[in-house]
């Protein structure tokens, strides 16, 4: 089920919520079975075969967990790291072989011309998040004096559905105890209220503004993929508008996932920082799904040997981390290239402060507009390869970029600004950019003018008071309400097919 | 929550008032209306019985009423205008316009059988009737009441903003009257104009809808619901296909699924000699817009078939046409 659908927000949503605090009358225990069973009805909404593989992997990894727990209580640590141990490759596995399998039969018969017949198989939904989500669990476990719960909480606490396909990452620690304090099961106006609000931002974000980009960003990559060369506005274009996309879209997300969870008595971590303004890469990183590099950075940099061991290592272990998190998004070799990218850009900038002597203090903020502007600069083009349909596209995108494949300019356009016909050549219409009629130009300019004016300019839903949220409401809503029961079609979630 | 409702419904009054009274798409949608105003002009000073073309852009820039007038001695009104706009709005808008023994020959694009209900509801004609025609509005059902309302998404209102301040600049629309005859055809579309179009960029387009689809069509219902009044009044409707490219074709299924959607409740159905797909060659901008000479001649195969579904004489084309020469339609 999509949190942007009417089936979900006028028919599970108020069923679930309502359902909670009623059964929470009769009992946390109650409460958490509405939970879980809703958490079911959610996940199975598209495919309700893939309730039991959930339900299991939740059953496998609570029981493993309990067993590496009681082990390390009993300071048998080393037997407790054996099981958890044995817990992340069976969940790992299962990762595997629905994701990757086909992945490394293609690349295995391409290099070493082996075929290996790999049945394809519909990636389970969410199977990237609460698999990362119960290898925290089982980390945790393995710690002698962590906090224990019941497989009804831990249940709850993975089959919850806000966070259930697309995250955020949270760790157990920090739901698994709200999910047993008694005020939890109460209604709340005040949280009622303040979540919904979130909830309806976040859903403005990937509705209103989203899929807005999306339609702008598709044109360019699609004939990209299609092997068509792009003029320098197109592939720009094309690429401003997946970098608003993918924003809008994830953090539109995360914003429902915390709106619908505050609904819930939860709280969840913000996962959004207005990354697009951090002021270098290594905080974009701190910025950008922020629980995902949480997660990457305790459960991979920091076992790897994280900045201990020298400068090589560290470079090393940041290149590892990147990869694996770029190979988590996608089975692919782009995935692969953009995770590579961002590792190498966190090194050359662990270097560069390593040897780059502090800038004077009047220059400090010419150096932090610097930094922000090739931060920005840097993330936006590594999104091609992210974005685009293998590796040939994405070289067309950046060919395009970089005008390699000719600069043109609508000639309505050049004949109201002739100066411009001294770069650009004329033509009717530029054909993969939005609609590719007349007044694409200047829609789709106006609209990226927009949209990074938004994200580069405008605080963060997180950083809005409650009367500004309603401001922010006020200017949204009723073009949220337009774009969930009037759109011809809706776009799914970005993140669902990762 | 109550301020939470009440910014829910700040948003909701201004949106209504912005978009439904005040701010429009005098560049976009302009001269769509001033079109369909034109040939509901051309169609009420036509005497009966007359031929009325109804399509989408196909219609003028595939078909010369003017040829078809001349071969079949009838007077034609080329009425098509865009895919988008909806058929129910079209229909709506000729039946007062439409006499007993008055023929309406439809070739829609195929993409007409299939548009959505939700793609319809919000087409351009949804602002166009919310602004400027609310009597033909409140005719249609009240789903579309509630798709004019809100038929502006956050591209649209940064386009009407946009064409609103340049309208106050002096920028003029496309004038169509320098393109369009006194029969409602497109005129002057000949190769040397032809612009790159993604559709031909990228081979053709899709591919054509199956006989399932079409026959499941919203577009379709409201075709079948045209037929059935339109045979209660005496009004003949005559189906047909669209000039379409050949590198795509269409199934035969799908021709007997577009045939049957006509003649299941009376009307009639015109098949064109393979199924009226042509080379790259005969096309303008689009695998929906035939080069002006190609569209002469496409008439011409046109006039010829209809007439003796008619029942009328084919006279021969009228000499002008012999100047435009079109070798991807041999006649």
């Amino acid at each position: 089920m999509l949190f942007g659908t009417p089936i979900f927000i006028l028919g599970f949503l108020p069923v679930a919520l309502g359902g909670f605090f009623v059964a929470g009358q009769m009992g946390p225990r109650a409460a958490l079975v509405w939970l879980v069973a809703a958490g079911c009805v959610f996940y199975g909404w598209s495919d309700p075969l893939l309730v039991p593989l959930l339900l299991a992997s939740i059953l496998g990894n609570w029981l493993i967990g309990s067993r590496a727990a009681a082990l390390a209580d009993a300071g048998r640590a080393p037997m407790a790291r054996l099981w958890v141990g044995g817990g992340i490759v069976a969940d790992l596995a299962l990762l595997g072989w629905y994701k990757y399998a086909g992945f490394v039969a293609a690349n295995v018969a391409a290099l070493g011309g082996i075929d290996v017949a790999v049945a394809a198989r519909a990636l389970p939904l969410g199977i990237s998040f609460f698999t990362f989500q119960q290898i925290m669990f089982l980390v945790d476990c393995g710690r002698s004096g962590a906090a224990r719960c019941g497989l009804l909480s831990y249940a709850g606490f993975v089959g919850f559905f806000p966070h259930l396909i697309a995250g955020p990452l949270v760790q157990p620690g920090e739901i698994i105890p709200q999910l047993s304090h008694p005020r939890t099961f109460r209604g709340d106006a005040d949280n009622l209220t303040a979540g919904l609000t979130v909830f309806l931002l976040g859903l403005a974000k990937k509705l209103v503004l989203a899929d807005t980009f999306a339609a702008f960003a598709d044109p360019g990559f699609n004939a990209a993929a299609r092997g068509a060369t792009l003029t320098f506005f197109e592939a720009w274009c094309a690429t401003l508008a997946y970098s608003l996309q993918i924003y809008f879209d994830f953090s539109g997300y995360s914003d429902m996932a915390i709106g619908l969870a505050r609904m819930f008595n939860i709280r969840f971590p913000q996962n959004f920082d207005s990354p697009y303004r951090a002021p270098n890469i290594s905080a974009f990183w701190q910025r950008w799904h922020i629980s995902l590099g949480r997660f990457l950075r305790a459960h991979v940099y920091i076992p790897l040997g994280g900045n201990r061991r020298g400068i090589w290592r560290q470079a090393r272990n940041i290149l590892a981390t990147m990869l694996l998190g770029g190979l988590w998004h996608g089975a692919g070799w782009t995935f692969v290239l953009w995770g590579a990218l961002h590792g190498m850009a966190m090194v050359a900038h662990q270097s560069f402060r390593r040897l780059a002597p502090a800038a004077p203090e009047r220059l400090r903020p010419v150096a932090r507009c610097g930094g922000r502007a090739l931060t920005l600069l840097f993330v936006i083009a590594a999104w091609v390869p992210f974005r685009a349909d293998g590796m040939a596209a994405a070289a067309r995108v950046w060919h395009g970029m970089l005008g390699l494949d000719g600069i043109a300019l609508p000639d309505a356009l050049l004949a109201i600004a002739p100066p411009l016909a001294r770069i650009a050549d004329p033509v009717p219409v530029l054909r993969y950019l939005g609609d590719a009629r007349t007044l694409s130009f200047p829609e789709v300019c106006s609209c990226l003018a927009l949209g990074w004016l938004i994200v580069l300019a405008a605080p963060n839903v997180h950083q809005l008071s409650a009367a500004r949220r309603r401001v922010a409401l006020a200017a949204s809503f009723a073009f949220t309400v337009q774009a969930l029961f009037f759109a011809p079609s809706v776009q799914p979630f970005l993140y669902f097919q990762f | 929550m109550p301020a939470l409702l009440a910014a829910c419904a700040v948003s909701m009054a201004v949106y209504g008032a912005v978009f439904g009274l005040l701010v429009g798409r005098p560049l976009a949608h302009g001269p769509l209306a001033r079109q369909i105003d034109a040939k509901l002009a051309l169609g009420a000073a036509a005497p009966s019985p007359k031929l009325v073309i109804l399509a989408g852009s196909n219609g003028p820039y595939s078909h010369r009423c003017e040829v078809l007038e001349a071969m079949l001695s009838l007077p034609c009104i080329n009425a098509g205008i865009a895919v988008g706009i909806g058929l129910d709005y079209l229909f709506a808008r000729w039946r007062p316009f439409l006499r007993p023994g008055d023929v309406v020959y439809l070739p829609m694009e195929t993409a007409q059988y299939i548009r959505s209900r939700s793609a319809t509801r919000v087409g351009p004609d949804a602002a166009i009737m919310l602004r400027h025609d609310r009597a033909t509005l409140v005719a249609l059902p009240p789903d579309r009441w509630a798709g004019a309302l809100f038929a502006v998404d956050a591209r649209a209102a940064i386009m009407a903003l946009l064409e609103t301040l340049f309208t106050a600049l002096g920028v003029a629309p496309a004038n169509a009257d320098a393109t369009t005859n006194r029969w409602g055809d497109h005129v002057g579309h000949g190769r040397s104009d032809a612009a790159g179009s993604p559709a031909f960029a990228i081979g053709g387009g899709s591919g054509e809808p199956t006989a399932a689809d079409i026959r499941a069509g919203y577009g379709t219902s409201l075709i079948v619901a045209f037929v059935t009044w339109a045979r209660a009044r005496g009004v003949a409707v005559i189906g047909g296909v669209p000039a379409a490219l050949d590198a795509v074709p269409l199934p035969a299924d799908s021709i007997a699924a577009i045939r049957a959607t006509y003649e299941q409740l009376g009307g009639r159905f015109l098949e064109l000699p393979g199924a009226a797909r042509y080379p790259r060659a005969a096309f303008y901008d689009s695998p929906d817009h035939l080069i002006e000479a190609c569209q002469i001649a496409h008439s011409i195969r046109v006039a010829s078939a209809l007439g003796p579904l008619l029942a009328r004489a084919v006279a021969a084309p009228p000499a002008w046409t012999a100047s435009f020469g079109c070798a991807a339609i041999p006649l």
